[in-house]
């Protein structure tokens, strides 16, 4: 069995996708457990998670089904979701400066 | 059930009823000023592969952590892959604390020799050499035999995580862990930062309401010293290397850590270098630190250990046998000599969760049986007294 | 009188020694494996990863201040690659004082038999000759507790000579009171072990131990030690001179002692 999917969708419930290999601005994924195409905003490493909606400021980050943390800033469907924008709940603290 | 039945387990039968699936003497210095002569020993002794030994910072000093120290070290002298230890000190009445909570821990050869005792560091070495020699044929004597699948103390680790993990090797190590309980095997899954942001999940597959509250609190006491402390985790949890793999958040950390310890129930929760005491699946309260936890394992009588990575990492223990699994193929491939099992074809497609937690269960008997890891290959022996230094806790 | 090695911008020391410095617990292996092989010195340690709050600044100034001792030529730092303290930035912020720096990660090396072949090629390449060169001003560290009237008198001689004097004794046990004296430069020890430890030393500097007449423990072990108690301040100076031209102590010959990184904080 080849891979066919960039993406790996990892609860039905997740705002956000797991790159399966660095995904390049532009790319316009297809895939059965993706409601509409999705077009890469900012390049995705691979590993890394893309958002698979708009999500906005103070909204949580769903991944295996669980809250993750929260986005400090909106992420607009298509781009890199990470700590640039996402921070946890717990322990850490909103990022300075 | 889609795992197979698997080929025959054999161990090492302990007086105490435990089994080591390693048989190891092992030289166990409780002063830094010894490790030189540990390794000296070991080293200069024929059969290498049956001797080995440790190095750590610890001179003997006595403060808060005694109790910690105290358990690792007599816990770790007794581990059940270990035949017999020698013990070498200074000659102190704390190291003689030690001694006699190793010996109370299990009927085995264990051996105490001191410098002050031998006169000097020269004839402590020949001494600790001759001790060797002389338990060396017992110890060699103990064969093999089948041994239960209650047999398997399982120690469940991950360091270096990348995005992966908790895709791949986590969930497959779930799989084997669940095999292994619902045989009658015990399975421990460790790391309390790890678990945080995901210690709901755990807790709703408590045996008992009791221990299902014990694994809430435990992680509260956690993420409240840390808030106490006022310490800026950031930087060190997710670690840096977490954070390149794909890693953002501790709580996405902890979902996909979570998954190495299967959806079976959790029989208890140990505090650090606790011992099991029936089988089960356990949460132990560690530190995320890879060698801490690893430590804290073989003090608590864990056999085997299976350690998932995403970014490679070479480190073994002294006396538990340490599985290497890749979370993906790209690391398994570009870092051949530290990995034992590739768990990335599982996001390549090219194999499922099922198919890649058989092969893990499969290792574990082999390893179990005899075969060497990467990380025994290699020689890797690290160890690690987990220190509070007087943070609360 | 002494005669130590011009090791570059670190200034004169009594060693000319090559620092293999593991940048974490993970790389420690590999790191006495290319010792070894290259005839380096390194140690054993258990940090550098799961650290936080004041040990990250900490562990890595204390990393630093290891590659900047007079007794050190050259380092090559080894390094894991995920690890809470960067080997990529540790290397740069020695490098941007002493050149004569070099990094490997084993991430990055297709393995440990790769980083091992690397770390060797890199030690062998980096290694100076350092030149012979006078020491005028020895840097002496004073490991313990002697007694008052013997540090008075032996502080009096060490400075009329020109010499300098460093004490640390924070502590009972003199592997950890050896950190301060790596930090404050000290080309040599004298230590005066607490009656219930025993003679030690470091990698990095000769320690010559001298032995408490009161202890049991230290009588037991009196072959290991450098000085008898009752060695006077003139005795112990010369001693200390004898090994800074060279002579191994006997912690050094016997390669007894680690060094010990100080720690604040519980890892997480």
């Amino acid at each position: 069995m080849a891979r066919v999917n960039s993406l790996i969708v990892l609860d039905a419930r997740d705002n956000i996708a797991i790159a399966l290999q660095e995904l390049p601005v532009g790319m316009r994924i297809e895939q059965s457990d993706i409601a509409s195409i999705l077009e890469v905003k900012t390049i995705i490493p691979r590993g890394h998670k893309i958002a698979l909606v708009d999500i906005a400021k103070g909204d949580p980050i769903i991944k295996y089904g669980e809250r993750m943390g929260h986005a400090y800033l909106p992420i607009v469907r298509g781009a890199h979701a990470h700590t640039h924008n996402v921070i946890g709940d717990r322990v850490s603290t909103e990022p300075t400066g | 059930m889609s795992i197979s039945t698997p080929s025959l387990l054999t161990g090492f039968l302990r007086k105490n009823g435990k089994w080591g699936f390693r048989n190891y003497i092992l030289i166990l210095p409780l002063h830094n000023a010894l490790n030189q002569l540990a390794e000296e020993v070991r080293v200069s002794h024929p059969a290498q592969t049956v001797i080995t030994s440790v190095a750590h910072d610890w001179s003997g000093e006595i403060d808060s952590d005694w109790d910690r120290i105290h358990r690792v070290f007599s816990g770790f002298a007794v581990n059940p892959n270990v035949g017999a230890t020698i013990v070498i000190g200074v000659g102190s009445a704390v190291e003689e604390e030690i001694v006699q909570a190793a010996r109370a821990k299990r009927e085995m050869p264990i051996a105490y020799l001191t410098l002050k005792d031998s006169g000097g560091f020269d004839n402590l070495r020949k001494l600790v050499a001759e001790s060797v020699s002389e338990v060396f044929p017992l110890v060699t004597s103990i064969k093999r035999e089948s041994a239960p699948w209650s047999a398997i103390v399982l120690g469940l680790e991950c360091g270096g995580s990348d995005a992966y993990s908790g895709i791949t090797a986590n969930p497959a190590l779930g799989v084997a862990s669940d095999k292994f309980v619902e045989l009658g095997g015990t399975s421990i899954l460790a790391e309390t930062m790890e678990i945080l942001g995901a210690e709901h999940l755990l807790a709703a597959r408590a045996k008992t309401p009791e221990v299902g509250q014990a694994i809430i609190d435990v992680v509260a006491r956690y993420e409240r010293s840390i808030t106490y402390e006022g310490i800026d985790i950031r930087g060190a949890q997710p670690s840096r290397g977490n954070i390149e793999g794909g890693l953002t958040t501790l709580e996405e950390k902890s979902l996909g850590a979570a998954k190495k310890a299967g959806n079976a129930p959790f029989t208890g929760v140990l505090d650090y270098a606790y011992v099991p005491t029936e089988p089960g699946l356990y949460f132990m309260d560690t530190p995320g630190h890879d060698i801490e936890q690893l430590t804290g394992f073989a003090a608590a009588d864990v056999n085997i250990t299976v350690f998932t990575t995403g970014r490679g990492t070479p480190t073994g223990s002294a006396v538990i046998p340490t599985i290497k699994a890749a979370t993906n193929t790209e690391m398994a491939i570009a870092l051949p000599d530290l990995i034992d099992l590739n768990a990335g074809t599982i996001a390549d497609g090219t194999e499922t969760l099922a198919e890649v937690g058989e092969r893990i269960f499969a290792e574990i008997v082999d390893v179990a049986n005899g075969k060497l890891t990467a990380a025994e290959r290699g020689g890797h022996r690290e160890f690690n007294l987990s220190r509070l230094y007087g943070s609360t806790q | 009188m002494i005669t130590g090695y011009a090791n570059n911008s670190r200034g004169v020391g009594i060693r000319s020694l090559q620092l293999i410095l593991p940048s974490v617990v993970c790389s420690t292996h590999l790191s006495k494996k290319v010792a070894e092989e290259v005839g380096a010195i390194t140690f054993s340690h258990q940090h550098g990863c799961g650290i936080i709050g004041p040990d990250v600044a900490g562990v890595n100034e204390f990393f630093v201040a290891l590659a900047g001792h007079p007794n050190v030529q050259s380092t090559l730092v080894l390094g894991l690659g995920c690890e809470t303290i960067q080997g990529n930035e540790l290397t740069d912020s020695i490098a941007v004082k002493f050149p004569q720096t070099r990094y490997v990660v084993i991430q990055e090396s297709a393995g440990m038999a790769g980083a091992l072949e690397l770390s060797v090629a890199a030690a062998r390449q980096l290694h100076v000759k350092s030149p012979q060169a006078p020491l005028d001003h020895l840097v002496i560290g004073v490991e313990g507790n002697p007694e008052a009237r013997f540090l008075d008198g032996f502080g009096d001689l060490v400075t009329k000579a020109g010499h300098s004097l460093v004490i640390a004794n924070d502590f009972k046990e003199p592997s950890r009171n050896f950190a301060k004296l790596v930090r404050e430069k000290a080309h040599v020890i004298a230590s005066f072990p607490d009656g219930n430890q025993p003679p030690t030393g470091l990698p990095l500097i000769p320690v010559v131990t001298i032995a408490n007449a009161q202890s049991l423990l230290h009588q037991a072990l009196i072959d290991d030690f450098d000085c008898v108690s009752g060695t006077s301040p003139e005795q112990l100076l010369e001693k200390l001179f004898v090994v800074a031209n060279g002579e191994a102590s006997k912690a050094e010959r016997n390669k007894i002692g680690n060094i010990v990184v100080p720690r604040m904080v519980r890892s997480v």
